[in-house]
């Protein structure tokens, strides 16, 4: 393997010598309500599994190296770069990220954007995470802004892993989005799919109060124009918000604002119905018979809609993945982000997504462009 | 040459085929009369220490003992490790739980990597199968133990420094051996850690002779347990710092440039091994020091001024005619920026060696060995 001219630029910035196909994860080590035990334990099972990857374990050097050498893991593919302090998951971004400049986030953050990592990990605060991202990393071109995804289980299954879980996007990386910003976003989503998921065409929805395609906002409306007369994207068209469980979409394309309502009703309803049986154990014997019968397919379904399988959700649209783990995370939900950072990175999704963007944007320009703000809401 | 009479073949027949099969012992000869004794002495396992080998099923096994020599793989670093100590001279002695039948194959690839040893002691299973003797087919102690205890009577070194794994008892046996070699462990609680190995009778007597017999000498300063299970450290914490266990033999090679064992130089070339190997690259020969460092096994300090020495011995040639790597600057600074990113460490990780429990711990070995069994691995 020669010395080429860009791995001399890349040591002539410092970095250590990497092969094309050896990838290195940072993950922040402090970040999550079962930090740092269960990212440590997530970090050292990846390391174990992921021969082509290398871990970059951001926070206290002395908390986590006391945790590693508690677990099975291969000491030459985890390593760790000490960040003295780390932001709670309740704090206020800005002011966080202001007041603690070498939290673990801003430092992991800062080694992918100087190029001493390739793809971060993070289960900690959100808002902190996205916006010390947002500092740091530039935007992929064609990008105009970033869209944070989120998984969601539905009754039916897609691509090649038979993957229960639909992608929604955005889910509050930003508040409104124009019809420009949803037709990345559905770009974005529909390339993360395709890699993740190993969904060759999955079927890209915005969502909007009716399925007609002049039904919703102008952006909605100008939005379902535009990806309309796209041929890459599987567009299928508006869907209402009762068909994001049934699965009717694979990515389902909306505002900031919206996605977040729309994800945070969607795991309100989760947890009422999980309430509900609770009272319903203990309420009456009969209803408790009930439950036990249907213990089993209950066990099923909780497998089939294992979020910790899924590990994590992307913040797509920078130059670098981003995985945004669960909050509540465990060792195996974080060795699952991992595993989906190192794909993201061997499907080269940043480069597919700025490729996609590159060929909208050519098009944009051959056509004279539908007019954007022409469709008024029902 | 005279050619040998029939009935002279004849009488050597029986001997040549129980040498071809295995059936004899092979007993160290030791040293020549009048030769001074080995500065240092360094034992060495085989199977999963030196040699990628798999024996957890049948399969394994059936694969491991068809394998030709040129089949068999060497962990990266150990060959260059090995021979790096060769050339200071010290004496290589090979004890390994493989069958004697394997001697052929195992010798031909230790040619095949011109690793140069003064002792080859292999397993006699044959005889124990051939004895009835069921027990000691598995066991480790009973084994390994009088092998080493022999070796050392033969040719008592001032120092020595072991190599197993965490694939089985290693760790024990090698520290029961550097503690019965330094006197610290009286024949009565031998006698205990015999029965709790379940040695048989004969067995555990010739044991206690050669413990009895053995130079004293508190030689054995640095075991290395290769970590091929990718087992927690931490499980070896019990055993002092004496012991280090190793991810993989650029480790090694650290802990013993700090011991003064090896040179800069010599180090480098472990280091070259690894990553002509493929399996390695500069990145994890960096995060590898670090997580010595972490671990306490080398301190900054030593890292660093190993570095530095590199760096010297680059300049004076150790690296000609390596086009694939970048200059040694860059790496030697790539080096040190992973030390400096460390941050932290727990002064709390290595403890000082309190006096083992040997019983427990040959007990919660066969525990363990029972729960890998019923779990298939």
């Amino acid at each position: 393997m020669g010395w080429d001219r860009s791995r001399r630029r890349a040591f002539a910035a410092g970095f250590v010598w990497q092969d094309d196909s050896m990838h290195r994860i940072v993950v922040d080590a402090m970040g999550g309500d079962h930090a740092p035990d269960e990212i440590v334990q997530g970090a050292a099972e990846a390391s174990l599994a992921l021969p082509s990857a290398e871990i970059i374990l951001v926070g206290d050097a002395a908390a986590l190296g006391r945790l590693l050498p508690q677990m099975r893991h291969d000491g030459a593919r985890v390593r760790v770069h000490h960040a003295p302090a780390f932001i709670e998951m309740d704090e206020k971004p800005a002011e966080a990220l202001a007041g603690k400049p070498e939290c673990s986030i801003a430092v992991a953050a800062d080694l992918v954007a100087r190029g001493d990592g390739d793809a971060l990990v993070s289960a900690g605060n959100t808002g902190a995470s996205v916006l010390a991202c947002a500092r740091r990393w530039t935007l992929l071109p064609g990008v105009r802004r970033a869209a944070l995804a989120a998984v969601y289980p539905t009754e039916l299954r897609r691509g090649e892993k038979d993957d229960p879980f639909s992608l929604i996007l955005d889910v509050g990386a930003t508040i409104d989005a124009t019809a420009d910003d949803l037709v990345g976003f559905a770009v974005m989503g529909s390339a993360y799919a395709k890699l993740v998921s190993q969904n060759r065409r999955p079927r890209v929805a915005l969502l909007s109060n009716g399925t007609e395609a002049g039904k919703g906002p102008p952006a909605v409306v100008a939005a379902n124009a535009a990806l309309v007369e796209t041929t890459e994207l599987n567009f299928i068209g508006n869907i209402e918000g009762l068909d994001i469980p049934r699965g009717v979409a694979d990515v389902v394309v909306t505002s900031g604002f919206v996605g977040n309502v729309v994800l945070k009703m969607l795991e309100g309803v989760s947890d009422t119905v999980v309430r509900l049986a609770r009272y319903a154990h203990k309420e009456r014997l009969a209803w408790r018979l009930g439950l036990i019968a249907l213990s089993s397919a209950i066990d099923q379904l909780k497998s089939i809609t294992d979020w910790q399988q899924y590990g994590g959700a992307p913040l797509l649209g920078f130059s670098h993945p981003f995985i945004k783990a669960h909050g509540r995370s465990n060792a195996r939900a974080i060795t699952n982000a991992i595993k989906v950072a190192q794909k993201s990175l061997a499907g080269n999704l940043c480069g597919n997504i700025a490729r996609s963007m590159a060929e909208l944007e050519e098009r944009a320009h051959r056509r004279p462009r539908a007019a954007s703000e022409s469709g008024a809401g029902s | 040459m005279k050619p040998r009479s029939l009935i002279g073949r004849m009488t050597t027949l029986p001997s040549r085929v129980g040498q071809k099969i295995g059936l004899f012992d092979y007993i160290p000869e030791g040293l020549p009369p009048g030769a001074p004794p080995p500065r240092h002495t360094f034992r060495w396992d085989l199977d999963k220490t030196y040699l990628r080998t798999e024996f957890d099923s049948l399969a394994d096994l059936a694969k491991s003992a068809i394998e030709t020599a040129a089949d068999k793989q060497a962990y990266p670093g150990a060959t260059a490790l090995l021979r790096a100590l060769r050339q200071d001279g010290h004496r290589i002695c090979i004890v390994s739980g493989s069958p004697t039948q394997m001697r052929q194959v195992l010798a031909a690839k230790l040619a095949l990597d011109g690793v140069d040893y003064d002792e080859f002691v292999l397993k006699n299973n044959l005889k124990n199968l051939l004895r009835g003797r069921f027990r000691a087919l598995r066991a480790q102690i009973p084994y390994k133990l009088p092998a080493m205890l022999q070796s050392r009577i033969g040719a008592p070194a001032d120092a020595e420094t072991l190599f197993g794994d965490d694939a089985e008892a290693d760790a024990i046996i090698y520290c029961l051996y550097a503690d019965i070699v330094a006197g610290r462990v009286s024949l009565t609680d031998l006698e205990r850690v015999l029965i709790a190995s379940r040695a048989y009778d004969d067995d555990a007597a010739r044991i206690l002779d050669l413990a009895r017999r053995v130079p004293k000498h508190d030689a054995v300063n640095r075991l290395f347990i290769h970590l091929d299970r990718r087992s927690a450290p931490v499980g070896f914490k019990h055993y002092g710092p004496r012991l280090v266990p190793v991810f993989n033999y650029f480790q090694a090679a650290l802990v013993l440039y700090g011991d003064h064992v090896l040179s800069a130089r010599q180090v480098i070339f472990v280091a070259l091994e690894m990553l002509d190997s493929k399996q390695y690259e500069l990145g994890h020969l960096a995060t590898s020091v670090q997580d010595v460092i972490r671990r306490g096994r080398i301190a900054r300090e030593t890292a660093l001024q190993l570095v530095a020495e590199a760096q010297e011995a680059a300049r004076s040639g150790a690296l000609s005619g390596r086009t694939d790597l970048p200059p040694f600057e860059q790496i030697s600074e790539a080096f040190r920026a992973r030390v400096r990113e460390l941050g932290p460490i727990d002064p709390g990780l290595i403890e000082p060696t309190a006096p083992l429990d040997y019983v427990r711990l040959v007990d919660e070995e066969h525990e363990h060995r029972r729960t890998r069994r019923k779990h298939g691995h």
